[in-house]
């Protein structure tokens, strides 16, 4: 009855500061959600964008057992056959070839064991990151085969700097022969990836499968989608259609299983947070309605004795419970959307600090989504009336004449 | 609406209130017997703590009794429901209280309206009825007020017209007057007088006041909870 309504919404203004206060202890609850939800959206994308772009891409193909194993004799079968497909597959954006190695650097001061990567620089590129962090020198510009990539921390060890030599000792496939090849430093790159920045060594893929004995042959291609949502899904018909001939297609999620844990367990801390929040939500609303419902016994006595039925007292509490959390919802949601917005302009520096293997490269963004502002809101709503009802009950169902002598 | 037949409005037998006191128990109403008719302008009085406001809430079931019988328009009022005393009190009843009877958000005329609306009354006729009752009372300028923004006096007078709006048969109030200066008080006995002569509506106080107890045509004198004395109906 809308008579109740315009008591409910009246009786809420009747004590403005109170709602006031209510209002935006509700709505500040509503604004952390919204930006806790904003943050860890933003903190996946960031995530995903670190984890595919840096190196990793949004999927790879190996030879069967070579993740497992790393034996440089397990190259991929058919290397032509798949690389033509994948050049004809629709959803295939880009893809890179790569050669994996363990081997010595060798320079006047050091001898460090490290990765040596065979890439081709021209595609490489589109899928890794190496060429933008180098900090020192070129990603392989020219064609001179004896250049050589390495990381920085790598570089401080050897004590090398651009144009210094170093000798790469690997042993060859299947062979496994000892095989030395002298190189020049060409470039010198900075991932602040503890692994990458030490233990990583990039030359030209022909000279690697050179070295190896592999020629014509690579370790690893790495993929990149039209739709990145095919690398997220590890289901995606994709991977089984191209883990064939004794090679196997993988999600970068499969490569990276933390990182589906990491993303487990923040939406497990927004769940966390959430209940929390409510839970003291939920103690300001009931704390809120009973006070207001404390001061005006007098009045529902008078309201009773009118001939107001119990069930519409208890409407009458529901309607003012809900009068609140629109109140609370409109304050938060202006809260949650300028904070939010702010933060997405400014960002949020967490460059440089690794999280399950993932390393923050860029800055973190909060994402904002239409749903925070009709989900998150309707939550708020339902759990306000919910919470309304115990004063509801409480005010249906209590005597009018103790009600009147409580307050007089 | 009063009927011109005569008939029993409230019949109380041998009723009975006791309030546990923080383990103490009270007897505030030690078995009382009565019996309104309709038309009849009849004062429960008494000293202080003589059992009067827990009779007038027990028989219009705003409180509980512990034992005894009340039959209202012949009705056996332990037999209703809580909804189904809210209607009476709706359709039957109307309640003047000593002081804040109105709802302090609701202007004058929403105050008046408020039982009517509860009873689905369409808003013409609801318009209409109180503009009516509010001329009668003197308060036509005082429509769109809220009851904060009235004199005591001006208050009692609009409980008096939500009271009567919607001509219940019964009226009980409970030391209407208290709050008053005796002119006003005499004012308001003399209106409602004429509306129990007129109408033939019921009227039953609570009261200290001896103005009431001047006008009244019958005392129920309480005393320690129980019916000291009854002049019956004059
Ligand atoms: N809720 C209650 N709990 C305990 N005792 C109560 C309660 N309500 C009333 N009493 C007691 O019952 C007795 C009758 O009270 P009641 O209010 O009916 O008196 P009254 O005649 O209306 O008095 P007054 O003229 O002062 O209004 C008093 O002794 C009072 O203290
Ligand atoms: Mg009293």
């Amino acid at each position: 009855m809308s008579m109740y309504f315009k008591l409910a919404w009246r009786n809420l203004f009747r004590n403005k500061r109170r709602t006031l206060i209510a209002g935006i202890a509700i709505g500040v609850g509503l604004a952390s959600l919204i930006m806790t939800n904003a943050l860890t959206l933003g903190m996946k994308d960031n995530m995903i964008a670190t984890a595919t772009s840096s190196f990793l891409g949004e999927g790879q193909i190996h030879r069967q057992k070579y993740r497992e194993t790393g034996d440089v004799d397990l190259t991929i079968n058919d290397l032509d056959t798949v690389t033509a497909r994948l050049t004809d597959d629709p959803r295939i954006k880009r893809y890179t070839l790569r050669v994996w190695s363990y081997g010595m650097i060798a320079s006047p001061v050091n001898v460090s064991g490290i990765s040596v990567v065979g890439i081709d620089p021209a595609t490489e590129r589109y899928l890794s990151q190496v060429d933008d962090a180098i900090t020192d020198g070129e990603y392989f510009s020219g064609d001179n085969r004896r250049d050589i990539v390495i990381g920085s921390k790598l570089a401080e060890i050897m004590e090398v700097k651009i144009g210094d030599r170093v000798v790469l000792t690997t042993a060859q496939a299947h062979s496994g022969d000892l095989a030395q090849e002298m190189f020049r430093i060409s470039g010198i790159y900075h991932f602040n990836v503890e692994e990458m920045d030490r233990g990583m060594a990039f030359v030209r893929l022909g000279v690697a499968q050179e070295i190896l004995g592999l020629e014509g042959q690579v370790h690893e291609i790495v993929l990149k989608f039209t739709q990145s949502d095919i690398g997220m899904d590890e289901k995606h018909p994709f991977w089984s259609e191209y883990s064939e001939d004794g090679n196997e297609a993988v999600a970068w999620t499969v490569l990276l299983p933390q990182i589906k844990v990491a993303f487990e367990m923040s939406d497990l801390s927004t769940l966390i947070v959430g209940i929390i929040l409510f839970a003291v939500v939920s103690l300001g609303i009931i704390n809120t309605l009973f006070m207001s419902l404390y001061e005006r016994m007098f009045e529902f006595g008078v309201l009773r004795a009118v001939g107001t039925r119990p069930g519409g007292m208890a409407v009458l509490i529901l309607y003012e419970a809900g009068a609140l959390a629109i109140i609370s919802i409109i304050i938060g949601g202006i809260i949650g959307f300028v904070g939010t917005y702010i933060l997405s302009q400014v960002g949020i520096d967490y460059t440089g600090i690794e999280f399950v293997g993932v390393t923050f490269r860029k800055l973190l963004y909060p994402v904002l989504t239409p749903s925070q502002f009709i989900v998150f809101p309707f939550w708020v709503f339902l759990f306000t009336v919910v919470v309304g009802l115990y004063p509801a009950w409480y005010a249906a169902r209590m005597t009018p004449a103790d009600a009147m002598r409580k307050s007089m | 609406m009063a009927g011109n037949e005569q008939h029993d409005v409230i019949v109380a037998r041998d009723v009975r209130k006791t309030y546990a006191e923080n383990g103490v128990p009270v007897e505030a109403v030690r078995g009382v017997s009565f019996t309104i008719t309709s038309g009849e302008f009849s004062a429960l009085v008494g000293p202080s703590g003589s059992g009067k406001t827990t009779l007038l809430n027990i028989i219009s079931g705003l409180d509980s009794l512990t034992s005894g019988e009340v039959l209202l328009d012949g009705r056996e009022l332990s037999a209703m429901s809580g909804r189904e005393l809210s209607d009476y009190r709706r359709d039957s009843v109307g309640f003047i209280f000593q002081a804040y009877n109105l709802i302090p958000v609701l202007t004058v005329e929403e105050n008046v309206e408020y039982v009517m609306l509860l009873q689905g009354v369409a808003k013409d006729e609801r318009r209409e009825r109180v503009h009516t009752i509010l001329t009668e009372l003197g308060l036509e300028g005082f429509a769109h007020r809220l009851p904060p923004k009235l004199s005591g006096g001006q208050q009692q007078r609009v409980a008096v017209a939500r009271a009567i709006v919607s001509e219940p048969a019964l009226i009980l109030a409970d030391e209407p007057t208290a709050n008053l200066d005796s002119k006003t008080g005499a004012e308001l006995l003399d209106m409602m007088r004429e509306l129990n002569q007129r109408r033939g509506m019921t009227f039953l106080f609570s009261t200290h006041d001896t103005m009431i107890m001047e006008r009244a045509r019958r005392l129920i004198t309480l005393k320690d909870g129980m019916i000291d004395s009854d002049t019956g109906e004059s």
